[in-house]
């Protein structure tokens, strides 16, 4: 039977689930998949149970029909889904849309479904008493595939500041070189942290690192899902095990190599440059400079407009 | 976007039970437009009703085709004494499911709409001379056997391919379905050389099609003269032009065409009929 929500909040419940002050965990794709795939994994090994979903008929065009013997037989939309979990650290509710709601051929949500649909799932933590809303995204960075992705973390209130400086591998706004704390989260993976701050939720959105590089390409890149997973285990106390994601980025890294050996050696070297990026390792050669992070950026862009990143 | 209603109902007529037609402005072949167009003006419907714009369409300017400045329309015509309703429109850009859903209010409220018909067109990569079919879908497997009767394609099998969308004559019967209403979507395999100029032949199918069905009685000799000319234009550009005859010739043999031989077929006919405008 399902909950009583209403229909006309285009939110169906298929069952109540049994939590308490939940933990909300969010995502939608976005650029390298970074944030889905951390927190669809997440709710794979912790084998978390569907229990709602929102109607996708007003954000969704329908992507696949199928037609039998000239008989229309279904039509699929992309899902809009809840899932939820009870473990020892904490009651989990997890939500994973398999599209963003676009408007106007934009690639990231924005405007009024965007808005719409950040507020049903919020409706939901509301309705289950969600004490927290995490987020998952990424954070396209002057870094090399070759390194281990950092994790940016933004929260929706400064008293959440000091819990993210305690995380290992982790940046805030104001770490990052060159950005003076200031930056735009894009898409619903960052609207949903301006929409929890408005409706009283406290949130974070942790964003993996994706080299500049490689945001334009359809590949997902789970080296940095790892890092964000590693963040979100930390901060939320559980302890799982990541092997399958290990070998997912194993085999992604193979197929960036084949890519990245593609590119001018011109514009590699300078590529090359960002291993020693400004947060390397005292023992690695010494961080590039701002001239040099500006050239790089220049290379990528022109080769990226001559049409050196399709395939 | 306005929370409005976007429905405008200028005149009511008597709609018992009546059948509904769909044709989209702009599908391939332009055959939604040739086929309401030929029957509003045959069957003399009158306008009574309209979807707004606003919300459904980008109304930051307008288009120029030829010549012409075009603002979407998606406008319902009735045709009394046939109890026929005709729904002529833009397919929306933007959202599909409230706007179809506000051409099925009109069709299930006011017009008392018993079945649709909605009328699509298909690449086809045989010659204009193979003979030409009706594919039909439907909402509701009791309507292949009503189907049954007429020369149409009734089983095809088709699933989306990676990367492609479903077409919005899926969706409408899909939701023409939750509402109950039985649908049937035409497909009409146009020749691809002849997307980009018209396909009288695809247009005489389905209107023989609705014509039978829907027991319109309408005269459609017009037709078979406008086809003879299309033929004839065809017939003169393959003798003008070996290249367009050795095409044809081989798509008559059931051979295929390199992509770029397609192009090239595309190119010359259009110009080639364009010539004789």
């Amino acid at each position: 039977m399902e909950a009583d929500l209403g229909s006309a909040m285009g939110i169906r419940l298929y069952r109540e689930p049994p939590v308490e002050n939940p933990v909300l965990i969010a995502s939608w794709p976005g650029i390298g998949n970074i944030g889905i795939i951390a927190v669809d994994t997440l709710r794979g090994l912790l084998r978390a149970e569907e229990f709602g979903e929102i109607e996708p008929w007003d954000f969704f065009y329908p992507r696949r029909v199928l037609i039998r013997k000239g008989v229309l037989e279904y039509l699929e939309f992309p899902s809009s889904k809840f899932f939820f979990r009870k473990i020892q650290a904490a009651d989990l509710i997890f939500f994973v849309g398999e599209e963003q709601p676009t408007e106007g051929g934009r690639m990231y949500a924005e405007g009024r479904k965007a808005y719409q649909m950040a507020n049903l799932v919020l409706d939901v933590a509301e309705r289950f008493g969600c004490r927290r809303i995490y987020t998952s995204g990424a954070a396209v960075a002057l870094i090399h595939h070759t390194m281990k992705p950092r994790v940016w973390a933004v929260p929706n209130d400064e008293r959440l500041i000091p819990e993210i400086e305690g995380y290992d591998n982790t940046v805030l706004m104001s770490g990052i070189e060159g950005r003076e704390g200031q930056g735009t989260i894009t898409g619903l993976n960052g609207l949903l942290l301006g929409v929890a701050r408005k409706r009283g939720f406290e949130a974070i959105c942790l964003m993996g690192e994706i080299p500049v590089y490689l945001q334009g390409l359809p590949l997902s890149y789970p080296k940095a899902s790892k890092s964000v997973l590693e963040v979100l285990c930390r901060s939320l106390g559980i302890d799982v095990p990541l092997d399958k994601l290990d070998e997912l980025a194993e085999s992604t890294e193979r197929r960036i190599e084949e890519f990245y050996q593609q590119i001018p050696l011109e514009i590699r070297r300078q590529l090359d440059r960002l291993k020693h990026g400004a947060y390397a390792q005292p023992t690695e050669p010494g961080p590039i400079t701002e001239e040099e992070k500006r050239r790089i950026m220049e290379d990528v862009e022109k080769f990226f407009k001559k049409g050196g990143g399709k395939g | 976007m306005s929370q409005e209603d976007p429905i405008r109902i200028r005149k009511k007529h008597d709609f018992t039970g009546s059948f509904l037609v769909i044709g989209w402005r702009g599908d391939l072949g332009n055959l939604g437009l040739a086929v309401t167009d030929y029957l509003n003006h045959k069957l003399q419907a009158e306008e009574f009703a309209e979807i707004d714009p606003e919300g459904f369409f980008s109304l930051g300017g307008v288009a120029v085709e030829a010549d012409v400045a075009r603002f979407p329309e998606s406008k319902f015509y009735f045709a009394q004494g046939h109890q026929l309703t005709i729904f002529q429109s833009n397919p929306p850009e933007a959202e599909p499911y409230k706007f179809l859903n506000s051409v099925l209010d009109v069709a299930v409220h006011h017009c008392q709409v018993r079945e649709i018909y909605v009328v699509g067109a298909m690449v086809s990569f045989s010659a204009h001379t193979a003979p030409r079919q009706l594919l039909s879908v439907v909402n509701f497997s009791q309507m292949k056997d009503v189907l049954g009767q007429y020369d149409l394609v009734r089983d095809m099998d088709y699933q989306t391919s990676p990367g492609e969308r479903p077409t919005l004559n899926s969706f409408l019967l899909w939701l023409a379905r939750r509402r109950k209403i039985p649908a049937v979507s035409l497909w009409a395999p146009i020749p691809f050389y002849l997307v980009a100029t018209g396909d009288h032949q695809a247009e005489q199918k389905v209107l023989s099609f609705l014509n039978e069905r829907l027991n319109l009685r309408i005269e459609l000799s017009d037709l078979d003269q406008k086809i003879r000319e299309q033929n004839e234009r065809l017939a003169q550009a393959r003798s003008h032009s070996p290249q367009i005859d050795d095409f044809i010739s081989r798509l008559e043999s059931n051979l295929v065409l390199s992509e770029e031989e397609n192009a090239d077929l595309i190119k010359k006919i259009a110009e080639f009929l364009r010539k004789g405008d």
